[in-house]
């Protein structure tokens, strides 16, 4: 029944569109008003639920550039966690730690992990650019980023 | 004042010595700001306004037009060099631009970009110092209904950006419009999907699904090719050199998009965004190959630079004639005006004919100095594309993490940033196209809210739609718009 990328995007979408409908309905309705503010979004839920139900049964057309892309080498999948983990921290502790320091924390650890040998440059570029931003936002145009555990 | 008499009054402001420096100082400001990650013409004017404190008005309100379109113009060299528009207004752009740019031919793309604004502001000019007291009653005379349609005439777009399926193009779409319906409901006061959270009161911001659907996904792909060279050809990455083909392919688009531009930059709430996005798939539907468009055709660069451009000019008609902002942008700029004790609206013609005819030949001077200032900087600017690509991939991640940073201040944001970003690389995988989700989230709210306006308006009589004269003919438009493209793919796939 799954068989095909289509039938299984169709089903995964099926599922979203039914949740959506589900809070729709839930949303509060209230008198004299001619459209309230769950029509929309019931209507969005219904036509998502139908185009699912299309794409379902929709043959799939996909070519063979489109194949290729789906498939993922491992080496990649890991590459792509690690950058996202990455990330994840940069914007868990940036604003305790400050943005020149994570900035130029994330910027150097991340290059180096996808592969960067040029280390000077990379220490160079991560600590300039930061420091160039941070003036221009907060010296020159007055908006504030976290300074974090440094004084200024 | 006549026309005439009004503009010379007009060039005496722009062409005095201090006219010319501030032109200048506000085009070299807005353009930097607009290159700026998550800074738009909203943030550059609202920055000025405090220097401006003082001023002479004529002066200051030069700068400050200055600073609008050139923060416009600053805000494409992101979309063209990283896929990452930092507004709205140039999303269409970054369709054509960053594959051009990736195929070693940045500068060639910044170039036109900047040729085709300085086509766009420059006939814009033109028509805002002919029509403006002309036009601003037109505008007014767009009521909800009107709105409504033309908003779904801008969403019909998503029938051309759809590259294979329509189906898949048309699921981005509603879910698109689906995230533009989270957040309090103006007219209710009822928090939709909010899930409780504070976060997400205010609805998402169109940065984090810009950022995330087409830079942050962008450099997923970035990752998975790291080993590779930053882009195919490099050796004339920063050449401007256009052949007298391209001038030729571009000149077309430029000219017939500028006028469409001013007249959708008119209607208060439309703006550059939507003037973009149907400049954009104007000129696809009149290609002879349009096949071409989405992997670096000249012409989709050309038509939404000249477009957005031209709407910035347009926006200026109901600002000066009417003194109604028309946008979030034209807004704060009508604050600019009040701090310096200018109002604008029908007396200012005639009351200060020095401010208003001012600011309109500022404007003919001003662009000649963004494309004066911009072109040598082009080469420069598009070396970025050489930075080796694991330095590159942070930069690009850290710009679109400040750019979001910086408008909201909220850490929450960034991880709705990075959640947007692996959807948008999921939905690249299994070919479901951004474009269309973008459009719709851009044009979903204000497409409610139109409609809702109408009908609450007629008592919830959906006729209101079809008795109103323009409403009724930009649904005609749209049904035809819709259709056509559909209709052309079934006969395609029929014919092979």
């Amino acid at each position: 029944m799954l068989k095909g990328v289509n039938r299984k995007l169709g089903l995964v979408i099926f599922l979203l569109s039914a949740g959506y409908l589900t809070l729709s309905y839930n949303l509060p309705t209230y008198p004299y008003i001619p459209v309230d503010a769950d029509v929309i979004p019931k209507t969005l839920g219904w036509i998502l639920l139908v185009l699912s139900i299309a794409l379902f049964f929709a043959k799939d057309q996909d070519s063979e550039e489109q194949k290729a892309r789906r498939h993922i080498p491992r080496e990649d999948v890991k590459a792509l966690l690690g950058v996202f983990v990455f990330v994840f921290i940069y914007i868990t502790l940036f604003e305790t730690i400050g943005f020149i320091i994570m900035t130029a924390a994330f910027v150097f650890f991340c290059s180096w992990f996808l592969g960067y040998k040029q280390h000077v440059v990379n220490a160079l570029v991560s600590i300039l650019f930061p420091v160039f931003l941070y003036s221009v936002f907060v010296f020159l145009l007055s908006i504030n980023l976290p300074q974090g555990i440094l004084p200024f | 004042m006549g026309a005439v008499e009004g503009i010379l009054t007009g060039f005496e402001v722009a062409l005095s010595l201090e006219g010319i420096m501030f032109v200048l100082l506000g085009v070299f400001v807005g353009t930097f700001i607009g290159m700026l990650p998550g800074l738009g013409p909203i943030s550059a004017i609202a920055i000025m306004i405090p220097i401006t404190y003082g001023m002479n008005p004529t002066l200051a309100l030069v700068m400050m037009a200055g600073v609008y379109y050139g923060a416009v113009f600053g805000g494409s060299t992101s979309s063209i060099l990283l896929n990452a528009p930092g507004i709205s207004g140039t999303v269409a752009t970054s369709f054509d631009g960053y594959p051009l740019a990736q195929k070693g031919q940045a500068g060639k793309a910044l170039a036109i970009a900047a040729i085709s604004s300085f086509v766009g502001g420059t006939i814009s000019v033109v028509l805002l110092m002919i029509f403006a007291p002309v036009l601003a009653s037109v505008a007014v005379s767009f009521g909800p209904p009107a709105y409504f349609a033309l908003m779904l005439l801008g969403l019909t777009a998503i029938a051309s950006l759809s590259e294979g399926s329509t189906i898949k193009a048309l699921i981005a779409a509603i879910v698109g419009f689906m995230i533009a319906t989270i957040g309090i409901d103006p007219q209710t006061g009822t928090g939709r999907f909010t899930f409780g959270s504070a976060n997400l009161l205010d609805g998402i911001d169109f940065l984090v699904i810009a950022l995330g659907l087409f830079a942050i996904a962008e450099v997923c792909f970035l990752v998975m090719n790291r080993r590779k060279k930053s882009v195919t050809n490099g050796k004339d990455i920063g050449s401007l050199k256009l052949s007298k083909q391209d001038a030729k392919e571009i000149s077309g688009p430029a000219g017939r998009q500028s006028f469409l531009g001013f007249i959708l930059g008119i209607l208060p709430g439309a703006g550059a965004t939507i003037a973009s996005f149907i400049s954009y798939i104007t000129e696809k539907r009149i290609a002879k190959k349009p096949e071409e468009f989405g992997k670096g055709a000249l012409k989709g660069i050309a038509a939404p630079e000249a477009s957005n451009n031209a709407a910035t000019s347009g926006s200026f008609v109901p600002l000066l004639s009417l003194g109604i902002p028309g946008s979030g942008t034209t807004a704060v700029m009508l604050g600019a005006f009040l701090v310096l004790g200018v109002q604008p609206g029908p007396m200012l013609m005639g009351d200060q004919p020095e401010i208003f005819w001012g600011i309109i030949a500022s404007m003919y001077i001003g662009n000649i100095f963004l494309l004066i200032l911009n072109l040598p900087l082009i080469p420069y600017i598009s070396r970025i594309l050489t930075v080796p690509r694991p330095l590159l991939i942070s930069l690009v991640i850290m710009f679109s993490l400040i750019g979001v940073y910086a408008i909201s201040f909220s850490t929450f944001d960034l991880y709705l940033l990075l959640a947007f970003g692996v959807l948008g690389f999921i939905m690249r995988i299994f070919a479901f196209p951004a474009p269309p989700f973008i459009l719709a989230f851009i044009l979903g709210g204000m497409m409610e809210q139109s409609f809702r306006q109408a009908m609450t308006s007629s008592g919830g009589n959906i006729s209101v739609f079809f008795t109103n004269n323009i409403s009724l003919v930009l649904i005609i438009l749209s049904v035809i718009s819709f259709a056509f493209p559909i209709i052309r793919n079934l006969r395609k796939k029929k014919a092979h």
